[in-house]
């Protein structure tokens, strides 16, 4: 895993005036990985990252509906599998990715960068 | 790290969420060992602003293909999860959206009740015309927690009947198997659909009609008499209006009450229950024209005193125009998976009440079919129910009386209903002979053909064309066995020239109904709107051709028939003058032959047009003549119905007609003279003497049509045909 992060934040200092680019390869190591995200009317959907598009519509594998019985939280949740679902960016208010905490800072970091 | 996470969930709650703002996370929604939810939403957003137009990412593995059918969440055409208001039936009843009582002030009560009572209406003829039932009546959630409303009488004996009514129908609908080309229908999943005590429903019912019908006779009596009712308490409070609302709530309860007892009814064995169906029918229809008349007293009364905003008077779903409370569609929407169920529009009220009417009218022609154990009768009679296009509850109801226990009318069987409709004499000492497996299968074969035809147009056209295959085979079949019965013949009690007989007619009868049900095929193909003009020509000479061999059976039953009668007249040595009274043809091959010479003459006539005119003409890049004469008669072809006859037998057919001698020889005059011939003999039959006018009134415009052939307005020439063909059917 750690790997993985020096080599894209290698490719970053590398082509420094490629810096989108980085942005880029930077999600493409997330594919496959386990994705969280929430839409607009309060489920959550976990799956693999499978696909994305410019707009930012993501498609996930494998996926999983969590939805709670209540507004008012905490309340007990009800999931259903769903399998290939495609997530249109204009609901998508919240997108997590499951990664270790050395990973997680180095995210951060990047984050802070810019 | 978990606590920053959850710092972020705070932060995302007071703050609209933007892409940029920490987005809210879930912690019950735990991460893997020794990781943690990382947010990745604005690096997401960054690489979508680097990413070129069209430009994706994705793994090796990807496939556009499969990628495509991924279920797109939040569209409400294929997310059947998402969240409108309420997460769940328990939050929605929490939060006040089905409070029992309806509301405190007692008036309002009532009139909320009979709002859910007109929605609950509307929902039910939404399903009734094939969506799904957890989006229309289990869209209220009284029926969704029906413990809840105990408390409630009038609103707790309403559910009641409802759910009994919806038992009743789904039960009718699946045992009829007609629902196989709606197939929502009888989807339950999930549903509270039965609870103990349903089975009263109609004391139940009984017990609050009888308190409101002296609730109105108490609000009804004059001042002076009062004094001795009073200890009965009303309706609601505000008595000016409460005789108005006993009206408005009794002629709901009583359609709920007749409307039951309908469905009752018609299950009976035997179509034991018809007569009294009928007056349950009729009272069914006199409270749908009571509850009509509410609607002026409703709307007066509306709860808000004006229209709801934004809402048609047109549109609404209850007499008041009020939005009805306890009703969310939304929140068994996931029942209904796998298939996602795309958002539906519930009929407005108006349309509802009009469908309920339709189903009793229909239901009502059903109840009054004779219970005559003809297998023709009972063939003619489901085709001309089928020309009112009834709905899918009252098909199955048809279905039902028809076909009980493998029996006509759960009375006749079936094999006895053939040897009648066959003519095979003396049958009763031949009942050996149905034990022989081919008669077995023909009368399965009889019974299905049954079924079939009570099934609405497009999967009846399917399945005739289906079934046709096996009722070539039977009739091989049949064959074979007679071949060989007759070469045992000598070892069999049976007399052999009565044996010979009894397969003989029953071949003929076999062979008669398999070119009545390609006929029935063609034509459906008319009323599913199958055929383009281009191909009239080749629709009508196979019609044409079927009719001549239909025609030909008939007739040679009906000689049989005769003679068999015959022989019993001579028996009974009625007066030969009887006899020479009948007609050389049957009225019924008369009218087949009228048919005939309509197909026939507008065979030769457009092909005439073809040759002649250049119109009609199979024009286009995409298929030939032949290949449409195959799409569309490939079924008939495989089966060799009839034998001996190609797309090159249409063309030889057709290939010189001719207009001058169409005019020498007119079809169609020929069509009329028997026509008005033989209005006399279907003096009785209101059925036959319509067709009879149809087939004069199509004979006529195309005589008209053929001495006008001067225009050479192509156009003209197809519209004119285009329109008055149709009336061939």
């Amino acid at each position: 895993m750690e790997n993985t992060n020096e080599a894209v934040e290698g490719e970053g200092e590398g082509d420094a005036c490629f810096e989108g680019k980085s942005d880029i390869s930077q999600v493409k190591k997330l594919l496959f990985r386990r994705m969280l995200v929430g839409v607009s009317d309060g489920r959550f959907f976990m799956g693999a990252f499978y696909c994305m598009d410019k707009q930012g519509n993501i498609i996930l594998q494998d996926a999983v509906e969590y939805r709670s019985t209540r507004r008012s939280s905490p309340s007990p949740m009800e999931q259903r599998g769903l399998g290939l679902i495609l997530i249109p960016s204009s609901c998508r208010i919240s997108c997590h990715v499951d990664c270790s905490i050395d990973e997680h800072l180095s995210l951060l970091s990047l984050q802070a960068q810019k | 790290m978990e606590e920053n996470i959850n710092n972020g969930v705070e932060e995302q709650e007071s703050e609209n969420h933007e892409p940029t703002s920490v987005p809210v996370l879930n912690t019950s929604i735990p991460s893997g060992e020794q990781t943690v939810w990382a947010d990745v939403a604005s690096l997401l957003d960054s690489a979508c602003n680097d990413l070129q137009d069209g430009e994706l990412i994705h793994g090796d593995n990807f496939n556009l293909f499969a990628a495509m059918s991924a279920l797109e969440i939040m569209d409400p055409k294929m997310d059947s999860g998402i969240v409108c208001r309420y997460y769940s039936v328990d939050e929605a009843i929490e939060d006040g959206a089905a409070p029992i009582p309806l509301s405190l002030n007692k008036t309002v009560d009532v009139h909320c009740m009979i709002d859910i009572m007109d929605h609950m209406l509307s929902c039910e003829a939404t399903w009734h015309k094939g969506h799904s039932l957890a989006q229309t009546i289990f869209s209220c959630i009284y029926l969704l927690r029906p413990d809840r409303t105990s408390s409630h009488a009038l609103l707790h004996s309403y559910c009641t009947v409802i759910r009994s009514t919806c038992n009743a129908v789904i039960s009718a609908v699946s045992d009829s198997r007609t629902h196989e080309e709606e197939d929502l229908f009888t989807i339950t999943s999930g549903l509270p659909l039965k609870r103990d005590g349903d089975e009263k429903c109609l004391s139940m019912l009984n017990v609050i009609e009888e308190t409101i019908s002296r609730q109105l006779h108490a609000c009804k009596a004059p001042s002076h008499k009062k004094r001795s009712i009073e200890d009965i308490e009303p309706l609601q409070t505000n008595l000016d209006l409460e005789e108005g609302y006993c009206k408005a709530v009794l002629c709901r309860l009583r359609f709920r009450k007749h409307f039951y007892h309908v469905l009752v009814c018609l299950r009976r064995p035997q179509g034991r229950g018809l007569e009294l169906a009928r007056k349950h029918i009729a009272s069914c229809l006199v409270e749908l024209d009571s509850i009509l008349k509410t609607e002026e007293f409703l709307r007066a009364n509306n709860r808000n005193g004006m229209w709801e905003d934004g809402m048609e008077s047109e549109d609404s779903t209850t007499a008041s125009g009020c939005q009805p409370i306890g009703f969310d569609s939304t929140l068994n929407s996931r029942l209904s998976a796998p298939t996602p169920p795309r958002a539906i529009k519930v009929f407005c009220w108006k349309k509802a009440v009009e469908y309920f009417q339709k189903l009793l009218h229909d239901l009502d022609i059903v109840c009054s079919h004779p219970i005559d154990p003809l297998h023709e009768g009972a063939l003619r009679f489901v085709v001309e129910f089928q020309k009112l296009q009834p709905d899918l509850v009252a098909r199955s109801h048809l279905q039902l009386l028809l076909v009980q226990d493998g029996k006509l009318f759960g009375r006749d069987p079936i094999f006895t209903m053939i040897c009648k409709a066959a003519a095979v004499p003396e049958l009763a000492k031949n009942n050996d002979i149905q034990k022989n497996e081919s008669f077995v299968h023909l009368c399965q074969l009889a019974i299905t053909l049954l079924k079939i035809l009570c099934t609405n147009a497009a999967w009846q056209r399917r399945q005739l064309g289906k079934v046709l295959q096996d009722w070539r085979i039977i009739h091989m079949q049949l064959e074979i066995a007679l071949r060989k019965e007759f070469e045992e013949s000598s070892s069999t009690s049976l007399d052999e020239n009565l044996c010979m007989k009894i397969y003989k007619n029953i071949l003929n009868w076999v062979e008669e109904q398999t070119y009545w049900i390609a006929f029935r095929f063609l034509i459906l193909g008319f009323e599913l709107e199958l055929y383009a003009p281009s191909e009239y020509c080749m629709v009508y000479w196979y019609i044409y051709v079927i009719l001549i061999k239909l025609g030909e059976k008939m007739h040679l039953r009906m000689i049989t028939n005769s003679e068999t009668a015959k022989r019993k007249g001579k028996k009974k040595r009625e007066s030969m003058k009887d006899v020479a009274r009948e007609p050389a043809i049957p009225p019924a091959v008369l009218l087949l032959q009228c048919q005939i010479y309509l197909a026939e003459g507008l065979t030769l006539m457009i092909s005439a047009l073809r040759n002649e005119h250049g119109v009609f003409q199979c024009r286009g890049p995409f298929n030939s003549e032949q290949e449409r004469f195959i799409q569309h008669f490939e079924l008939l072809q495989k089966a060799c119905i009839p034998d001996h006859v190609s797309y090159y037998t249409f063309r030889d057919y057709t290939a010189h007609s001719q207009l001058d001698t169409l005019i020498m020889c007119n079809y169609f005059k020929e069509a009329q003279r028997i026509a008005k011939e033989l209005r006399g003999s279907f003096v009785n039959d209101k059925n036959k003497l319509t067709e009879l006018r149809h087939i004069e009134q199509v004979a006529e415009h195309n005589v008209f049509r053929l001495l006008d052939t001067s225009t050479d307005d192509k156009e003209d020439i197809e519209m004119s045909l285009v329109i008055r063909h149709a009336l061939f059917c």
